[in-house]
C-alpha cells in the first residue's frame, strides 16, 4: 500500500449509478484534501474482489451484494496499457518464443531458431533442425555463454550452447528418441534437467548438462541417422521415459523441482513425480488442451484449450471441482497462456482469433487489454521478469510490450 | 359411644361383603380414637413397621410399641390358656392388644349375619300406600292451587315474543312448503358426456332421400317419357327390379297433376328405410399429431460434436475435391483442382508440404495404417502413391525400404494396371508407385489393414469399373466381370471381408472370400453420390444427389431404416467418425450437418440418430458448396473441403 493514496477509513454513501470514472473522481477529490501536491491518478476499484466494471447498482446486484449495507470497495492505481515497443520480423511463423532478461529466442517454422536483442537487432540464427522448429527454451547462463534448447518436427530436441561475445552457436547435443514432433520442452527449476514432451505421447526427461561424450545409441542399425549426429552434436538419450498420456502431448512444464505436469490431446492435465515417473494425479476436462502456465505465485494452472476459454485450475485439489475459473472472451483457440511472473493475479493468453489478451483474475468477465496487433494467428505469448510481453504468431512478426505493474493495493 | 350409633346408622346400607368389612374396619379405628396414645393420626402403618415406636407424646418423647416377642409357642400357649384368646385382636395403630368388649362381639356377630347393628332398628316397618291406582274423592294435599296457574305466563310471552321477532328479522325461516312434484330417477345422469358410446354421439344421421330429376317433372322432356315397349317391360317387372318406381308422365300444365296415389306407399318405404338403415358408426380416433413425433433427446445432451469453425487452411487456388487425416491425427492432406496436394499441420493450419501432380487431383487417401506412411492420389487415369515423408521417421524410412524391397515374380500375369516406380524429380517429391488405369479413376479408398486400394473407374459401358490393387504385391484383380449399373464410389468393410459397392440405385455387399453377392441394399433415392461404413461395419451412410442421406443397418433390412432430407441441395460426401457415434454430411448448399447416430447393443432399443449441428463456413461457388468431409481419428471434429477452395475444421 504506498501511503501516498491513503484516505481515511470513513463510510461513503455513493451513488448506485456511479461508475469506475466517478468513484475515481471522488478518490481523487479525498486525496486533494488530504494532500497538498496531488496529481490526478485514475484508479480501479474492486468490490469484493471482483473488479467494477459496470455501474456499481449492476455490479451489486450480479455479484448478490446488498446494498442495504456498508460494501468495502478496494482500488488500486489503473493498469496502465501495455506500451508496445518493438515489432520483430522473421522469415516464418513464429512457433515459439521465450525471452530472458537480455536476450529473445524465437522458433520458427523456417527450420531455424532466432536469438534477438530487446531492442529487436537480429544477433544469431541458430540453425540445424531439419523440419519446423516446435518449441525454444533458455536453459542458463553462465557469464557470456547460454544453454539453450530447440525441439523440431524432425523428432530432435537440439542443445545449444552460444557465445554472446564471439557470437557463436555450436551444437552441443542432439537429443534423440522422440517417435513423434516434439512440440514442448521445459527447463527444471535446478537448470540440470529439461523434460519434453511429444506428439508420440511420451514424456523424456533429458540431462541439459553439456558433456563431451556420447551418450550409447540403443540402436546402432541406422546409418543415416548416424551420419546427422556426427554433423549436428552428440547424440543424447533420455534418462527417463514417462508413458501415460493416450495423444499427443501439447505442454510440459515443472511445478518445481520433483513434480511435472503435461497437458495432452486426451483432455487431461496430468501430474507426474519426476523422480519415479508415477502418475500423481489427473485434471479432466473435455476439450483438447493446447497450452498450460503455472504461477508460483498464486499456484495456479492456467490452461488452453481448443474452445474459447481460459480455464484456471487447481492442481492441488481433491474434490470435484477442478475448474476454478473460466476466462471467457476469445473467439478461437487459446493457443498460448502465460502467467505474470510477477504479479499472481495476471496472466496474458492468445488465441486463433489474432488477439493477445490481457487477463487480471479478479475480472473474470472481461480481459483488462486486448492486444490486436496481430494479423494472423497468436501461437506463443511469453512474458518476462522485467515485465515484457512477447507474442509471436502466423504472421510472421514478434510483438514486444513493455507492462509495468503497479504491485501496490491501495486501501479501503 | 356417641358417634358409635352414627356410624350403626351408615351401617345399615352397607349390605355389600366388602362394604362390611371396610365399615368393620372403621368400627375398629373408630373404637381406638379415642385412644390418646395414637398421636400418628390416620396414616398407613406399615411406615412405623421398622421402629420400636408409633408417634411421639407431648413432651416428644417416643410412644412405644408395646413389646411384642411372643414366638409360635407362647402364641399357641397363649391360644391354648387364654380363654379371650378370641376376642383379642391386634390395635394397628397402637401396636396394643385390645380385648372386645361383650357389645362389640354382639355387634361383630351381627353384622357377620348381615342384620343392623342397632338392636331397636327394625328393617321392615309396615309401609303405607298414598298413592294408588283408586281414584280418592280428596286430594291428597290440601293446598289451595297457585295464582299463576291463572295467569298467563310473561316467561313465555317473552319467549314467544323473542321468535316472532326472530321471524320478522329473517333469522328464522319459517319451514319450507313441501315439494309436491314427483321425483324421478334420471337414468343417464352419470353419463360421461365425453364417452365415445355417449347418447348423443350415438346419432345415426338419416339415410338422405334422392332427390327428383327430370323424370319427376309434372313436364318432362321427351327423351325422360317412355316409350311403349319400355313401358309394358316396366310393367312385366317386378317392383323390386323396376329402375323407376314411377312412370314419367306428362301434362300440359301443372293444374292436371291429379293427386299422387302411391303417397302412403312412399312414406311407409321411407319409415321402412329409415327403420332397417344400417347403425354402422364410423370410429374416428382423436390422435395429435406431434403426439405421434418421437421425442428426440437434445442436442446439448449428446456432446461432443462439432460446433463451430476453429481453423481456415487457406492455400488452395481451386476445388478442393477431397480430403483425408492421418491415422494419428497430426496431418491432413487435400487434394485440388489446382493439381496440387497439400499437407497440412492440423493444429495450426499450416501448409508443410505441396506436391504438384499431373492433373486435377479427384482423389485423396491416407493409409489407414499407422506403420505406412503412404497417400494415394488419384488424377486423370493415375493413382500416385505418395510418401509424405510426415509423422514418425522410421515409419516413414520403413514405407520406402518396403516398396524398394520388392522383387519381381518370376512370372508376370498381365495385369489391367500398369505399375511404375517413380524416378527421378517425383521421387524427390515424394512419389513411390505409379498406376496407370485404362480410365480416369474417381475415388482411391483403403482396407483397414493398409494393403490393398480399392479404386473406382466409372464407366457405363465396361466391365471394369472397379480395381483392387495389393501394394504389397504390386496385384491388381477385378474383382467383377459383369456390369451391373454406373457404380459411383466403393468402400472396404472395417473387420469382415466384405465390400460395398454403389451404384447408381443400389449397394452391393460382397463377400471378398467367397466371391458371391451377399447383400443388395436398396437406397431409394436416384443417384447415390457417396457412401461411407461405420467403423463397426454394421451401419452403411448413403449421400445422394437428391438431398438425401440413407443410413442403413445392414442386421435389419435391405431397406434404409432411416432416410435424412436436411439438405437443401445434392450431397457431395458422408463420413463416419471413427470412435464417437457421429456421422457428417456435406452437401451443394454449403453446409455440413452432424448428426448423432447411436446404435445400442440392446437390440430393442431402437437406433437413435438425431442431427446435431448445421455447420456453415464455405461460399459457395459455381453452385458447388462443401465437396468432402471426413472427421478427425480421435477428436469430434470434422473437416471439410469446398468448392471455394478451402478446407476448414469445425469443433
Amino acid at each position: 500500500m504506498r501511503q501516498m493514496y491513503l484516505v481515511d477509513d470513513v463510510p461513503f454513501s455513493i451513488p448506485a449509478a456511479s461508475e469506475v470514472a466517478d468513484l475515481s473522481g471522488v478518490i481523487n477529490k479525498l486525496l486533494e484534501a488530504n494532500h497538498d501536491g496531488h496529481k490526478h491518478v485514475e484508479f480501479d476499484f474492486l468490490v469484493r474482489g471482483q473488479f467494477l466494471r459496470t455501474k456499481l447498482a449492476n455490479h451489486m446486484e450480479t455479484e448478490n451484494i446488498s446494498t442495504e449495507e456498508v460494501v468495502e470497495i478496494e482500488y488500486v492505481e489503473k493498469f496502465t496499457a501495455p506500451q508496445p515497443e518493438e515489432c520483430i520480423m522473421h522469415d516464418d511463423w513464429i512457433s515459439s518464443v521465450e525471452a530472458d532478461s537480455e536476450w529473445i529466442l524465437t522458433g520458427s517454422y523456417d527450420k531455424t531458431a532466432r536469438i534477438w536483442s530487446m531492442e529487436g537487432k537480429a544477433v544469431m540464427t541458430v540453425a540445424g533442425h531439419t523440419d519446423v522448429v516446435k518449441d525454444v527454451a533458455w536453459v542458463k547462463r553462465d557469464g557470456l555463454s547460454s544453454l539453450l534448447l530447440t525441439t523440431s518436427l524432425d523428432q530432435t530436441i537440439m542443445l545449444w550452447e552460444w557465445n554472446s561475445e564471439r557470437n557463436e552457436v555450436k551444437a552441443r547435443h542432439c537429443c534423440r528418441g522422440h517417435a513423434g514432433s516434439v512440440d514442448t520442452v521445459a527447463v527444471d527449476p535446478s537448470r540440470t534437467k529439461f523434460c519434453s514432451g511429444s506428439w508420440d505421447k511420451m514424456l523424456k526427461i533429458w540431462s541439459a548438462v553439456p558433456t563431451v561424450e556420447e551418450d550409447e545409441m540403443e540402436e546402432h542399425n541406422r546409418p543415416r541417422k548416424k551420419q546427422k549426429t556426427e554433423q549436428m552434436g552428440l547424440t543424447r538419450t533420455p534418462l527417463m521415459t514417462i508413458s501415460g498420456h493416450n495423444e499427443a502431448v501439447s505442454s510440459v512444464l515443472w511445478m518445481d523441482a520433483e513434480e511435472l505436469c503435461s497437458a495432452s490431446w486426451d483432455h487431461t492435465i496430468r501430474l507426474w513425480d519426476a523422480e519415479t515417473g508415477g502418475q500423481k494425479s489427473t485434471l479432466t476436462g473435455n476439450k483438447v488442451f493446447n497450452c498450460i502456465s503455472y504461477s508460483p505465485l498464486c499456484r495456479r494452472l492456467a490452461s488452453g484449450s481448443t474452445d474459447r476459454h481460459v480455464r484456471l485450475w487447481d492442481p492441488r485439489s481433491k474434490d470435484g471441482s477442478l475448474v476454478l475459473l473460466s476466462l471467457t472472451s476469445h473467439n478461437g483457440w487459446v493457443t498460448a497462456v502465460r502467467w505474470s511472473p510477477s504479479h499472481e493475479h495476471q496472466l496474458v493468453s492468445g488465441s486463433l482469433d489474432n488477439v493477445v489478451k490481457l487477463w487480471d483474475t479478479r475480472s473474470c468477465k472481461a480481459p483488462l487489454y486486448d492486444l490486436a496487433a496481430h494479423e494472423d494467428k497468436v501461437l506463443c505469448v511469453d512474458w518476462t521478469e522485467n515485465g515484457l510481453i512477447l507474442s509471436g504468431g502466423a504472421d510472421n512478426k514478434l510483438y514486444t510490450y513493455r507492462y509495468s505493474t503497479c504491485v501496490s493495493d491501495a486501501g479501503a | 359411644h356417641s358417634s358409635k350409633r352414627s356410624l350403626t346408622k351408615i351401617y345399615a346400607y352397607g349390605h355389600d361383603q366388602d362394604q362390611r368389612k371396610f365399615w368393620l374396619a372403621l368400627i375398629l379405628t373408630s373404637v381406638t380414637l379415642q385412644d390418646i396414645r395414637n398421636t400418628v393420626g390416620n396414616i398407613p402403618m406399615e411406615w412405623y413397621k421398622d421402629y420400636p415406636h408409633i408417634g411421639y407424646d407431648l413432651d416428644g418423647k417416643k410412644i412405644f410399641k408395646p413389646i411384642r416377642n411372643k414366638d409360635e409357642l407362647d402364641e399357641f400357649l397363649d391360644k391354648m390358656e387364654n380363654p379371650d384368646y378370641w376376642r383379642t385382636v391386634q390395635d394397628k395403630m397402637t401396636g396394643a392388644d385390645i380385648r372386645l368388649s361383650d357389645e362389640q362381639v354382639d355387634l361383630v356377630h351381627r353384622l357377620q349375619e348381615g342384620k343392623f347393628g342397632d338392636v331397636n332398628f327394625n328393617e321392615y316397618e309396615p309401609a303405607i300406600d298414598f298413592f294408588s291406582n283408586e281414584v280418592m274423592i280428596h286430594p291428597v294435599t290440601n293446598r289451595p292451587q297457585d295464582k299463576r296457574s291463572f295467569i298467563p305466563s310473561l316467561i313465555e310471552k317473552e319467549k314467544v315474543g323473542k321468535l316472532v321477532h326472530a321471524i320478522k328479522m329473517g333469522w328464522i325461516k319459517p319451514r319450507r312448503p313441501k315439494e309436491t312434484t314427483p321425483q324421478y330417477y334420471d337414468l343417464w345422469a352419470k353419463e360421461d358426456p365425453n364417452s365415445i358410446l355417449g347418447r348423443h354421439k350415438m346419432h345415426v344421421p338419416a339415410p338422405k332421400l334422392k332427390l327428383p330429376g327430370h323424370e319427376e317433372s309434372y313436364n318432362p322432356p321427351p327423351e325422360y317419357l317412355m316409350s311403349e315397349e319400355e313401358r309394358l317391360a316396366w310393367e312385366q317387372q317386378d317392383p323390386e327390379d323396376r329402375k323407376l318406381s314411377f312412370l314419367p308422365q306428362k301434362f300440359a300444365c301443372l293444374r292436371a297433376v291429379p293427386a299422387y296415389s302411391r303417397f302412403i306407399h312412399e312414406r311407409f318405404e321411407r319409415c321402412l328405410d329409415l327403420y332397417l338403415c344400417p347403425r354402422q358408426r364410423k370410429m374416428r380416433v382423436n390422435v395429435n399429431p406431434e403426439d405421434l413425433i418421437p421425442k428426440l433427446p437434445k442436442p446439448k445432451d449428446l456432446q461432443p460434436f462439432p460446433t463451430t469453425q476453429s481453423l481456415v487452411y487457406r492455400g488452395h487456388s481451386s476445388l478442393v475435391r477431397s480430403i483425408s487425416t492421418s491415422p494419428s491425427g497430426q496431418w491432413l492432406v487435400s487434394g485440388s483442382d489446382d493439381c496440387t496436394v497439400r499437407f497440412w499441420e492440423v493444429s495450426t493450419a499450416r501448409c508443410l508440404k505441396t506436391v504438384e501432380v499431373g492433373g486435377a487431383v479427384k482423389g485423396v487417401a491416407w493409409n489407414p495404417n499407422p506403420s505406412i506412411c503412404l497417400v494415394a492420389i488419384s488424377y486423370d487415369d493415375t493413382v500416385v502413391l505418395l510418401n509424405p515423408g510426415l509423422g514418425d521417421r522410421l515409419v516413414s524410412t520403413a514405407t520406402d525400404q518396403l516398396i524398394s524391397s520388392y522383387e519381381e515374380p518370376e512370372e508376370v500375369k498381365e495385369q489391367p494396371v500398369q505399375w511404375t516406380v517413380a524416378e527421378g524429380e517425383g521421387h524427390e517429391q515424394g512419389h513411390r508407385l505409379i498406376l496407370k488405369h485404362p480410365k480416369a479413376v474417381r475415388q482411391v479408398t483403403w482396407h483397414g489393414k493398409g494393403d490393398y486400394l480399392a479404386c473406382v473407374m466409372p464407366d457405363n459401358g465396361s466391365s471394369l469399373q472397379v480395381v483392387i490393387h495389393q501394394v504389397s504385391k504390386r496385384r491388381t484383380q477385378n474383382p467383377f466381370r459383369k456390369n451391373k449399373g454406373l457404380v459411383q464410389c466403393v468402400s472396404f468393410h472395417p473387420i469382415r471381408p466384405y465390400f460395398f459397392v454403389a451404384t447408381q440405385r443400389y449397394v452391393r455387399v460382397y463377400n471378398l472370400i467367397k466371391q458371391e453377392l451377399t447383400k443388395k441394399l436398396m437406397a431409394n433415392c436416384k443417384w447415390i453420390s457417396s457412401m461411407a461404413t461405420h467403423p463397426g461395419g454394421d451401419n452403411v451412410i448413403c449421400g445422394s444427389y437428391d438431398c438425401r442421406l440413407a443410413w442403413f443397418d445392414l442386421d435389419l433390412s435391405t431397406k434404409p431404416y432411416k432416410v435424412l432430407r436436411h439438405h437443401k441441395k445434392a450431397l457431395r460426401s458422408v463420413a463416419y467418425h471413427r470412435h464417437y457415434p457421429l456421422f457428417a454430411s456435406g452437401s451443394d448448399d454449403g453446409s455440413v450437418i452432424v448428426c448423432h447416430g447411436m446404435v445400442y447393443n440392446d437390440l430393442l432399443q431402437n437406433p437413435l440418430i438425431v442431427p446435431v449441428k448445421v455447420l456453415k463456413g464455405h461460399t459457395i461457388t459455381h453452385d458447388l458448396g462443401v465437396l468432402d468431409v471426413t472427421f478427425h481419428p480421435t477428436q469430434p471434429w470434422v473437416f471439410s473441403s469446398g468448392a471455394d477452395g478451402t478446407v476448414r475444421l469445425f469443433t
